[in-house]
């Protein structure tokens, strides 16, 4: 990668030689309230100015992958809940559409539905939490009750069609574990009905603040290309302005029955690629999502949803990489079969461990109070990025 | 210095939108309630503590079997010859005594993957979500219906039983003439 791809330091001051100044290496974290979860960055500062970031990960290591080798095929879905803790139902979906492309299996057509009606609410329910934990590391505070107010909807959904708030196990290989209740379709139309008004809410108290806007935007600028070369994606690559997006580009489920737009920043408020884009684009995304949900629940057909496999399911040998577009961006799992009743290897691409890789890049020269404001705006998990 | 009051004038208006949206919310309805005093009912399929009708268990093992972090604990012996255990509700007959069965709930991750396979239906998850104890240990659920002496005492009549079984089957072995394999040494040996 060449250097002067980077975006220019954003500060730059200027140190008489008479002065004594030392570099100082600071911990953010592991225990820091804005790093959204157990990351340690080891900072190099001059003053406030940052000289160099390193993150620190693994402090939330659950072995994911070693698990998976040990248990059933089934009983892997379980583990993948853990990975991003707060997007579930994404996680349960890429393995399982992995499974089944293995196995050449036909889901009902209920079923697939169901799945994407709750994984573009899940999808709502993690981007919600972006925004409210966002506005908290800038320090607004009340964002964050009102999106929890909303979020609280959409698991009252989930615990109603799955039993679950948050870890929901709840798709299966060859369908979902539960029919929706009766009803429940239309309680999801009338939290879309609800919802859509809410997010000009959210606008009008975040957003557009000024405040806001002065702390976020043209600040932690990521380059388009910069953003392709560390492997970025989802709504961190869009705010870079590229279009990509596994659901429109590399369509699975039935997702390519519906109508939407992939959001990308426009730099609107100052350079395209800033932490302003990156949070608009999931402001974005959240129309999105619901005008998918709205299309999924009233084109709802009747029939079976139950899962149509034995539960002992055998995966011929052989290997797939399954790829889906979850709330963070690019989920990839690596699935080697040997043909037993358990996975020789399931490896996961996670995308938060990966948008995390660019913060080296991007750090160098910005003020230790936006480093929160880039931390944030990647909107990482760390039970996905350590897995 | 235009600019300045521009930004000045343009963040106390955005805030003052924002200050809007919270002055409406004065006059709403708080979506919050008083826990303790006031309970959410939780929909049926809810998926919280885990109960066992140990009367419909046949000891299987699917269960245990199905669960990924191995948190079921079963241990059967078997009825014996004029012993009558019954039948559960869906009519399926019981030949094995569950002499243990425990769920550890501190492993338990509620992911509901035991209560699928289970043949008669005795093993669910109920909307009970307050059991939090003062000793871990108290959050090992023991659901069988024997008490420790009657479990020590028909495993001791099984252990009896299977040792008479192994004496008889080593005197029918020394009885007939040794199969010519086994006393081969093995090939690493
Ligand atoms: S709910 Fe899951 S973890 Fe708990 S006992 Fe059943 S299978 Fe095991
Ligand atoms: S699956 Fe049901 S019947 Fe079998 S051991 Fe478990 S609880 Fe008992």
């Amino acid at each position: 990668m060449k250097k002067d791809n980077l975006p220019a330091a954003q500060f730059e001051v200027e140190v008489p030689d008479t002065l004594k100044t030392e570099e100082m290496t600071l911990n953010m974290g592991p225990q820091h309230p804005s790093t959204h979860g157990v990351l340690r960055v080891v900072l190099k500062t001059d003053g406030e100015i940052i000289k160099s970031a390193e993150p620190v990960i693994g402090y939330l290591h659950r072995c994911f992958e070693k698990h998976a080798e040990n248990v059933t095929w089934h009983q892997v879905i379980p583990f993948t809940d853990r990975l991003d803790y707060i997007a579930s139902m994404n996680n349960n979906l890429g393995y399982v559409i992995g499974l089944e492309r293995m196995m050449n299996l036909q889901v009902n057509e209920r079923a697939e539905y169901l799945r994407v009606i709750v994984s573009e609410l899940n999808r709502i329910a993690s981007h919600l939490i972006a925004l409210g934990t966002y506005g908290l590391d800038i320090g607004a505070f009340t964002p964050f009750l009102y999106v929890f107010r909303d979020r609280e909807r959409i698991l009252d959904l989930f615990e109603e069609i799955c039993g679950a708030r948050l870890l929901y196990n709840y798709i299966w290989v060859g369908g979902v574990a539960y029919d929706a209740p009766q009803g429940w379709r239309d309680k999801v139309l009338q939290f879309i009905d609800y919802f859509v008004p809410k997010i000009k809410e959210y606008n009008d108290i975040l957003t557009y603040n000024k405040i806001f806007i002065d702390r976020t935007a043209k600040v932690g600028v990521i380059p388009a290309d910069v953003a392709i070369n560390y492997g970025l994606s989802g709504p961190s690559l869009r705010g870079s302005g590229v279009e990509f997006d596994l659901r429109k580009d590399d369509p699975y489920s039935i997702y390519d029955r519906f109508d939407f737009n992939v959001c990308t920043g426009k730099g609107q408020m100052g350079t395209v690629g800033d932490t302003w884009d990156r949070y608009w684009v999931r402001v974005a995304e959240m129309y999105e999502s619901a005008k998918i949900v709205r299309q999924a629940a009233e084109q709802l057909p009747e029939g079976d949803a139950k899962e149509t496999v034995p539960r002992n399911i055998k995966v011929p040998a052989g290997e797939y990489y399954m790829r889906t577009e979850t709330p963070r961006g690019e989920l990839g799992y690596y699935i080697i079969s040997d043909g037993g009743k358990t996975p020789n290897r399931v490896k996961v691409r996670s995308p938060a461990y990966c948008n995390l890789s660019v913060l080296p890049a991007i750090a160098p020269g910005v003020m230790v109070a936006d480093m929160v404001a880039i931390i944030g705006s990647l909107d990482i998990v760390l039970g996905e990025v350590d897995r | 210095m235009g600019e300045y009051f521009k930004n000045i004038y343009k963040a106390i208006v955005t805030i003052l939108i924002g200050m809007g949206v919270t002055w409406r919310h004065l006059f709403t309805r708080a979506v919050t309630i008083q826990y303790p005093h006031v309970k959410r009912e939780l929909p049926p399929r809810s998926r919280q503590k885990l109960f066992v009708d140990i009367d419909d268990c046949i000891g299987c093992f699917q269960c245990a079997r199905a669960c990924p972090v191995d948190c079921i604990d079963i241990e059967t012996v078997k009825a014996g010859k004029e012993e009558d255990l019954g039948e559960t509700s869906t009519g399926q007959k019981k030949r094995l005594h569950v002499v243990k069965f425990d769920i550890d709930l501190t492993k338990c991750c509620y992911c509901a993957d035991c209560v699928f396979p289970c043949p008669t239906e005795c093993i669910v998850m109920t909307p009970k979500y307050e059991f939090s104890t003062y000793d871990r240990f108290d959050l090992i659920e023991h659901f069988s219906a024997y008490s420790a002496e009657e479990a020590e005492k028909l495993k001791e009549r099984d252990r009896k039983e299977k040792e008479a079984l192994a004496a008889a089957r080593a005197a029918k072995m020394q009885a007939a003439p040794k199969p010519p394999s086994s006393d081969k040494p093995g090939p690493s040996a």
